[in-house]
């Protein structure tokens, strides 16, 4: 399967601050990526340089095989919905639909004016009195109606309350089950991605902590409650991502693509949250090795 | 692209103009009784030193009657103030505003390469600050043809007459106001890309295009082609003369023999052709103002001396200014390409 | 047609939730071979969820021989999962209910209700019965 995203040794800096270093990764298409992680990890940075807005200082990336933004055949290949939806305030909502129209070959008008019917917009209506759920909504349709191979959103639901984040959500995943568009979202909001994500990127502190598919990841990490015990001696294939010790009691996050046989411990599933939540504290020191793991088919 | 520019245009561009066009409701108004006059002064037709009273009579009765020194002076200076309030009003805004409310990321994703977005906005908008900016310039040139006429006929010591060369009206007629449009409305884009906010980038843009259009014609324009001297004897020209204690000083606003020349500088000079001020010991007990004085200079060897760029290079000025003002806009929008192709932040 | 819920407090992998649900149907004769199942845009549009994840559902499900899809007109149920058939079943449903409403008229909450359930469950399987 060809990459919706790939990076090699990617970094970006700025005089002297980097905000994005040695960052690896393979992106698959066909599927939903969450890109998690605290605020001023590097996500939005990220995100900048797939979609060509920024140049890296270090490494290559490649969206859809291709440098990012190269010419205007690359940039109608990738949509984008940045942080808080921007539109032009003065404009209506039927203006900027008519914009889409005419800077994208690939404009398809019916499936724009089929979802903003659908959504309850007015087209007559400027976009600076919109709410934050309709302005999500209008950047989404105006990202999704150039039709893209790949879909990028930054934080979209961030700003948004619970019932217009469902219904972002959902329009997001009616698009994709209808055209099988890729989707990378950032978000540090846990349970959406939970709902919505089949591949998951944690970037902490300008570097990519794990990567893999949510399936995979969710195998393969496991929480080990038992007798005391040195995470030194751990068999070699169990890397210890968390550990708490009280004076006669391990509890340890252990990722392991073997099944643990020592029948000293007690094994139990980890949930989405709490790896990501592992993966996102920085006490946590992270074996450096196989920070990503393989794309299960 | 053209569509979306003239969809976020719409807006400025109607204000220009209804603008323009209350000018030339203006125009059309008080042109005609103006036309009236001059055909009344008998100044077409004239001939020799009528011409001169006859123009002078003219504009004197103008100079009465209101309310042509208003509109002469409001021409003047909404011709003048168009580039800067172009430059602020649509250049600043143009690509600060996008800056400060970050549609730059909606704008710069669509199926379209910056570099054509940027080409398309400049072109368009550009094209359209020239075209208001030398639209009023036109009007009104066709409204004071007159005054033009009239000035350049006669001497007049009174403010309507100005020679084409003068400060306001070179800077207000020909095809200088395009050059002036263009490069006001190219500073206040830059402006806003190095900013990145419309309002200080407003204020930049006022500061420096007045800062240019002053010092222009102060030390660039006298040097835009080498000047002609010529001196002649003291008492040859009508000038003024200042004496105060031993210093004398003799200026000269016109030569008759070069009607509408644009005097650089003029005054006394010594046989050796050295400026000079102090009134030597010879003449020194001569009485300022009194007939005596300048034979007596004379005979010290004094003469006057006058550099001026002659009339008949007016359009030659005009071009080499203009052509100066549009390769500066040129350079600023190269730069505003290069910049926003660069992608650092 | 079947329509699917979301527990998201339940640890459980949305797409097994799917395949749980599928089989809960069948065995209370909601869902009878032929039947078709909601296609992946239905349920997104329904619950907002991944269609890679109900693709994944449906794949169990085939995998398991409980259903087929077929290309262009949708997933249809080929069988039951149990070898009993939906009379049976519906049969074993009746009697159950019955029990439930009579605990309930005797006085017993959910609570007693559950316990009884799972410590008879735990004997019973226990003991190998199937």
């Amino acid at each position: 399967m060809t990459a919706a995203i790939e990076a090699t040794g990617l970094g970006k800096s700025y005089r002297r601050t980097w905000a994005l270093r040695d960052c690896t990764l393979a992106i698959p298409e066909g599927r939903v990526t969450g890109l998690v992680g605290p605020n001023g990890a590097g996500k939005t940075t990220l995100l900048q340089l797939a979609t060509g807005q920024l140049r890296p200082t270090r490494g290559t990336i490649s969206v859809l095989g291709a440098p990012p933004a190269v010419s205007p055949a690359q940039l109608a290949r990738v949509g984008f919905v940045a942080q808080d939806a921007p539109l032009y305030a003065r404009m209506r909502v039927a203006d900027h639909l008519r914009m889409g129209a005419w800077l994208n070959p690939g404009w398809a008008d019916e499936l724009a004016q089929r979802r903003i019917a659908q959504v309850g917009l007015d087209p007559e209506q400027r976009a600076g009195s919109l709410s934050g759920g309709q302005r999500a909504q209008l950047a989404l349709t105006l990202a999704l109606a150039k039709r893209p191979g790949l879909l990028i959103l930054d934080e979209p639901a961030a700003s948004l309350d619970p019932l217009a984040r469902r219904e972002f959500l959902r329009g997001l995943m009616e698009a994709v089950a209808e055209h099988g568009t890729s989707v990378v979202l950032s978000s540090h909001l846990v349970t959406d991605l939970e709902r919505v994500c089949d591949y998951l990127i944690v970037l902490v502190a300008s570097r990519v902590r794990v990567a893999g598919e949510v399936s995979a990841l969710l195998a393969s990490h496991h929480r080990l409650s038992g007798p005391r015990r040195d995470p030194g001696t751990l068999p070699a294939d169990q890397d210890v991502i968390e550990e708490s010790h009280t004076d006669k009691q391990s509890i340890l996050l252990v990722r392991t693509d073997e099944p643990v046989h020592d029948p000293a411990w007690t094994v139990k599933p980890v949930s989405l949250e709490e790896l990501v939540i592992a993966y996102m504290n920085p006490a946590n020191d992270i074996p450096a090795r196989r920070p990503q793991l393989g794309v299960a088919s | 692209m053209i569509r979306l520019t003239w969809l976020q245009f719409r807006a400025q561009a109607l204000t220009a103009a209804a603008a323009l066009a209350a000018f030339a409701v203006l125009l059309a108004a008080t042109g005609p009784h103006l036309a009236s006059l001059y055909a009344a002064s008998r100044i077409t037709g004239c001939r020799g030193g009528t011409c001169a009273t006859a123009a002078s009579g003219f504009l004197s009765k103008l100079a009465a009657t209101s309310p042509y020194p208003i509109v002469y002076v409001l021409g003047i200076g909404l011709i003048l103030a168009a580039p800067a309030i172009i430059g602020i009003f649509w250049g600043a805004p143009l690509i600060a505003r996008e800056l400060e409310a970050r549609t730059f990321a909606l704008a710069w994703t669509q199926s379209i390469t910056r570099t054509r977005w940027l080409a398309v906005k400049l072109t368009l908008t550009g094209l359209a600050a020239m075209a208001v900016t030398e639209g009023l310039s036109l009007m009104y040139g066709w409204w004071a043809a007159p005054i033009g006429e009239a000035a350049r006929l006669g001497y007049s010591g009174q403010p309507v007459g100005m020679g084409p060369f003068s400060l306001p009206a070179f800077d207000a007629h020909g095809i200088t106001p395009l050059g002036y449009a263009a490069f006001a409305f190219t500073l206040g884009v830059t402006a806003g890309v190095l900013l990145r906010r419309a309002v200080p980038a407003m204020a930049i843009t006022l500061a420096i295009f007045a800062a240019v259009q002053v010092a222009f014609p102060l030390w660039i324009r006298p040097h835009l082609s080498p000047a002609r001297h010529t001196s002649a004897a003291l008492g040859s020209y009508n000038g003024s003369t200042h004496v105060s204690g031993s210093d004398f000083a003799f200026t000269v606003d016109h030569l008759p023999s070069q009607p509408g020349a644009w005097i650089l500088s003029s005054g006394a000079v010594n046989a050796a052709g050295q400026p000079v001020s102090t009134i030597p010991a010879a003449c020194a007990k001569l009485p300022a103002g009194g007939p005596g004085l300048t034979p007596c200079l004379t005979g010290q060897g004094w003469r006057v001396a006058i550099t001026y760029q002659p009339a008949s290079r007016y359009w030659a000025f005009q071009a080499t200014e203009t052509a100066i003002y549009l390769a500066l806009a040129l350079a600023l929008a190269g730069y505003c390409f290069w910049r926003l192709n660069r992608r650092t932040t | 047609m079947i329509e699917f819920q979301l527990d998201e407090t339940s640890g459980v992998a949305t797409y097994l939730q799917l395949v749980q649900q599928v089989h809960q149907a069948l065995r209370v004769g909601m869902l009878e071979p032929g039947d078709q199942l909601p296609t992946a845009q239905q349920v997104v549009a329904r619950l907002a969820i991944n269609p890679n994840t109900v693709h994944k559902a449906y794949r169990e499900l085939e995998r398991e021989g409980l259903a087929r899809a077929r290309p262009g007109l949708g997933t249809f149920i080929t069988r039951s999962p149990s070898g009993t058939d939906t009379a049976t079943q519906a049969r074993f449903l009746a009697d159950m209910t019955g029990w439930l409403r009579s605990a309930r008229s005797a006085g017993l909450g959910p609570d007693d209700i559950e316990a009884i359930y799972r410590t008879a469950f735990r004997t019973c399987f226990a003991e190998g019965v199937a």
